[in-house]
């Protein structure tokens, strides 16, 4: 009888950042022969694909592909395109579990690059129409969300250089993560005055260094059941829990403006679903698409008090140690680099950020290895939204 | 390429800021809905219409966006944020207007400050496509453009002859000086159909009238940005003239376009139209707005850069709670080409020294004269003389030679503090005069529109113009002092007028 847990057998991925001459399936090839080189796996064993893109139909103009998945892999499976790794993850577990099929490749991909002069109008359209109406723009959002905070919890005076000094410090931890990610958009360390700098030019804020770039680039990963898995010969990867929320696309009209409540419920519902304590699990990847974003969402998922993770950031130096430490407790977050400096290609960031747990459940990732009690991680969470915190998902992976 | 339908919806809801409260739990919603999210089914069809239009809001919180979205680059800096009406149950995307931001400054200073919605252009769009607008730009309720309530207040009396009801200038924030010439410069996001707007909704609140009683609405401007699309048909939209029927207006809308007397040319047909027993019309709006263009400086047609101003004036016509009867009106004609525009092109033609003498003189001496001598008065028997002004010594010149004296006519001109507003000018001078006038005073208006053409009317004041009066802050005194204006200079001026 076939035992139909759905296991992550194999990821790959592409570098992020751009790739001017590669055309968007070039980029999906490149990270689905990664992943099917690593568990040994023929093309036509695949069931089904699912494949997440945010926009290419608006970014490249290409609508249907599935059909260039299918060119791709010359097969000729039931395919679906879902905007988020994760919602494409999702519908392939359960059709795993529902026993409807034993091997799925899933993707992610996108390629922002090649609509650089107006990706900020195309995004911002996107995510929060009545918003863009009104002149806003993407970064704008991200600066209100953090003066909602400041407003919300009082931070004023020294405490409020604090907090802008720990936003910094998030940038600065990721960019020295990304600097021993071989596949991150930015590979080199910055220091705490390349932050602040363009912050002061700007007089913002937030400057160009909190917020992540746009990118190009693919992620793909194997999701079989457990009979299938067993066969292959690998370390298997399970889905502990998983939990998603959704929010009202305009931010403004949202009951609550200085955080996520659909990060906070997508957590909720992860835990419930794995029997797990916020505590049991100390690798993350968050979604960083801002310094602001990666701080408040340490409070969303439980691990600081709401109104409190700047100080938890800010005590913990982070950029020396490479964790955040809190109640004396050490939390690794974004080993990549995160989206700062791993990359932020839409569709396909979340499958960056599981390819990292997958890399660090399994003991193999390289420099960016965490170790807590002398072995490699055993549960390790990621956080990813689409829109301005409009869906949240939150998938607990986890080794048996 | 825009989305015609898209721009419906959006420019439906945002031009108004269309909101919707439940009549059983009394939650609001920016949009419309059917029914409420929290009572669910049993709230279907229970929900109340209401609009932010004529509300003010507070800006809750706020940020600077220097580096706008490519269809916001025109604005180049602004200040951007939340704004909340109604203690927060409502919140909204909001962008502050009427701002040129030089120093670097903490935006979270103007956090709390209370604001009012401005019907502006929203954003760029390509030359061929629909201009979208919207209601969520925002100026500070404290500054150049106060808060002003929108009471309805029943009429009590009759009139026999018809007259102006009420009646609201709409002059913009920024001005350029030239010696001892001010005028009014459009905002960025201004054009003649948001000063349409703005002034009908002044004319609105100074007369108390409930705007499902206007039966018409005529805009004369010779700026319109579309050749061929109305912008009566926005300002009946935006301001609800007329019974609502679903998303259409019960009113009759039309533009017209006369140069400079579009407007005052559809005072009589107004006033026809509302004594007319079987018309249904109560009260009719006729608006002159104009943002008018003119070649820069020493190009064929610069000669007019001198001149220009921006603004827009309307007029509520009715025979009810009249503040200033029309008693009798003349108007004379003739094929004169003194100033046009062809067709496709930016910027008008002008005759030089021709538009003196064998046109504005000759048809403002004509209706002018001719008015009198049929109602049998003279120079001394009016209280004041308003002419069109398009620049500061046509008007002075002609009633000078008419007999009229300075106290009579000075008060009327008011181009130098506004520029010429062209099919707003005679209303602008008109407005300063019925800010000021007296019972039974009564005004000879003569308006004059190249091409050309020139409407003389007899105006007779009602003792009712003292009550109406104190119901309007934003008058010809307040925008002609008012501290909150900014001057900009040529170039600045010359970029604000090009628009969006």
């Amino acid at each position: 009888m076939e035992n139909n847990r759905p296991v992550i057998v194999a990821v790959g991925r592409t570098k992020f950042g751009e790739h001017y001459g590669k055309k968007p399936e070039k980029l999906i090839e490149e990270a689905w022969l990664a992943a099917s080189n690593e568990c040994n796996l023929e093309r036509k064993e695949l069931d089904t694909c699912y494949m997440s893109d945010y926009f290419l139909p608006v970014t490249n103009k290409l609508g249907l592909e599935e059909g260039f998945l299918s060119e791709l892999t010359e097969l000729h499976v039931p395919m679906e395109v879902t905007r988020s790794f994760s919602a494409a993850l999702k519908t392939a577990c359960h059709a795993i579990e529902a026993g409807v099929y034993s091997t799925a490749l899933v993707g992610g991909i996108e390629k922002m690059t090649d609509r650089w002069d107006k990706i900020r109008d195309d995004l911002m359209l996107l995510e929060d129409p009545w918003s863009y109406y009104a002149g806003g723009t993407p970064e704008a959002n991200h600066e209100l969300l953090l003066r909602e905070y400041i407003k919300k919890h009082g931070i004023a005076g020294e405490d409020l250089e604090r907090l802008y000094c720990a936003l910094a410090q998030v940038a600065v931890k990721n960019h020295a993560n990304g600097a021993k990610n071989p596949y991150a958009q930015f590979q080199r360390k910055i220091s705490l005055d390349t932050v602040l700098g363009p912050r002061k030019a700007a007089n913002r804020s937030l400057g160009l260094f909190d917020y992540a770039p746009i990118s190009d680039g693919a992620t793909a990963l194997i999701l079989t059941n457990e009979s299938v898995a067993k066969k292959l010969g690998v370390t298997p990867v399970y889905i502990y829990g998983y939990g998603s929320a959704t929010d009202y696309l305009n931010y403004t009209a949202r009951s609550e403006l200085n955080h996520f409540v659909a990060g906070q419920l997508a957590m909720q519902g992860a835990l419930n679903d794995s029997g797990l304590n916020v505590w049991d699990i100390r690798l993350w990847e968050i979604y960083d698409q801002s310094t602001m974003m990666e701080m408040v969402s340490l409070e969303d998922l439980g691990y600081c008090t709401a109104g409190s993770a700047w100080k938890s950031i800010d005590e913990s130096y982070p950029h020396d140690k490479g964790c955040y430490v809190v109640d004396g407790k050490e939390l690794y977050v974004n080993m990549n680099g995160g989206l700062k400096a791993d990359g932020n290609p839409l569709g396909a960031a979340g499958g960056a950020q599981i390819y990292e747990l997958f890399c660090q459940l399994t003991g193999k990732a390289e420099q960016r290895q965490v170790s807590l009690n002398g072995a490699a991680p055993k549960y390790g969470g990621m956080l990813e939204f689409e829109g301005f915190g409009t869906k949240a998902y939150v998938n607990i992976l986890g080794r048996d | 390429m825009s989305s015609e339908p898209i721009e419906r919806r959006v420019s439906y809801l945002g031009d108004r800021l269309r909101a919707i409260r439940c009549k059983t739990c009394g939650k609001e919603y920016f949009e419309t809905r059917d029914y409420c999210g929290d009572c669910g089914r049993e709230s279907y069809g229970k929900m109340d219409n209401i609009d932010l239009f004529y509300e003010k809001g507070t800006l809750e919180c706020c940020v600077l966006i220097d580096e706008p979205t490519n269809k916001f680059r025109k604005l180049d800096r602004f200040i951007y944020g939340i704004v909340s009406f109604h203690n927060g149950k409502i919140r909204v995307p909001a962008r502050i207007t009427d701002q040129l931001l030089k120093d670097n400054f903490d935006p979270a200073l103007l956090e709390g400050r209370e604001v009012i919605p401005r019907f502006r252009r929203r954003c760029s769009v390509g030359k061929s496509d629909v201009v979208p607008t919207i209601s969520l730009a925002f100026t500070f309720a404290d500054q150049y453009y106060p808060y002003q309530e929108y009471k309805i207040i029943q009429p009590t009396q009759d009139y026999e002859l018809p007259g102006i009801v009420g009646y609201g200038v709409y002059i913009s924030r920024f001005r350029i000086k030239d010696g001892s010439i001010e005028r009014a410069v459009p905002f960025i996001d201004e054009d003649s159909v948001t000063a349409a707007v703005e002034a009908g909704k002044l004319a609105l609140i100074h007369s108390g009238l409930d705007s499902r009683l206007v039966g018409k609405i005529y805009v004369g401007s010779e700026s319109n940005p579309y050749a061929v699309k109305p912008i009566a048909a926005k300002v009946a939209q935006v301001l609800q003239l007329g019974e609502s029927d679903g998303d259409l207006q019960a009113v009759d809308a039309i533009d017209t376009e006369f140069a400079c007397k579009a407007a005052s040319g559809m005072f009589k047909d107004a006033c026809a139209l509302v004594s007319y027993p079987r018309s249904n019309v109560n009260y009719a709006m006729v608006i002159g707005s104009d943002n008018s263009q003119a070649a820069p400086r020493g190009c064929p047609g610069g000669e007019l850069d001198a001149f220009v101003g921006y603004g827009g004036a309307a007029y509520l016509f009715g025979k009810k709670d009249v503040i200033a009867e029309v008693e009798v009106w003349y108007s004379c004609t003739s094929d004169t080409p003194d100033f046009w525009r062809r067709d496709g092109e930016h910027y008008p033609m002008h005759g030089g020294r021709f538009t003196g003498d064998p046109a504005y003189n000759k048809h403002v001496r004509n209706a002018a004269s001719k008015m009198m001598e049929k109602s049998n008065m003279k120079p001394s028997d009016f209280a004041y003389f308003v002419p069109h002004q398009p620049n500061p010594t046509f008007p002075v010149r002609i009633a000078k030679d008419l007999g009229f004296k300075e106290e009579q006519f000075l008060p009327a001109i008011q181009m130098p503090k506004f520029g010429n507003t062209y099919s707003g000018a005679s209303l602008v001078g008109l407005a300063a005069i019925l800010d000021i006038a007296k019972p039974n005073d009564q005004i000879l208006v003569t308006s004059y529109g190249s091409g050309a053409g020139s409407d003389a009317y007899i105006l007779r004041v009602t003792n009712q113009i003292i009550e109406k009066r104190a119901r309007q802050k934003v008058n010809i005194k307040f925008l002609a002092e008012n501290p909150f204006t900014e001057f900009v200079d040529y170039s600045t001026y010359r970029r604000l007028k090009q628009g969006m």
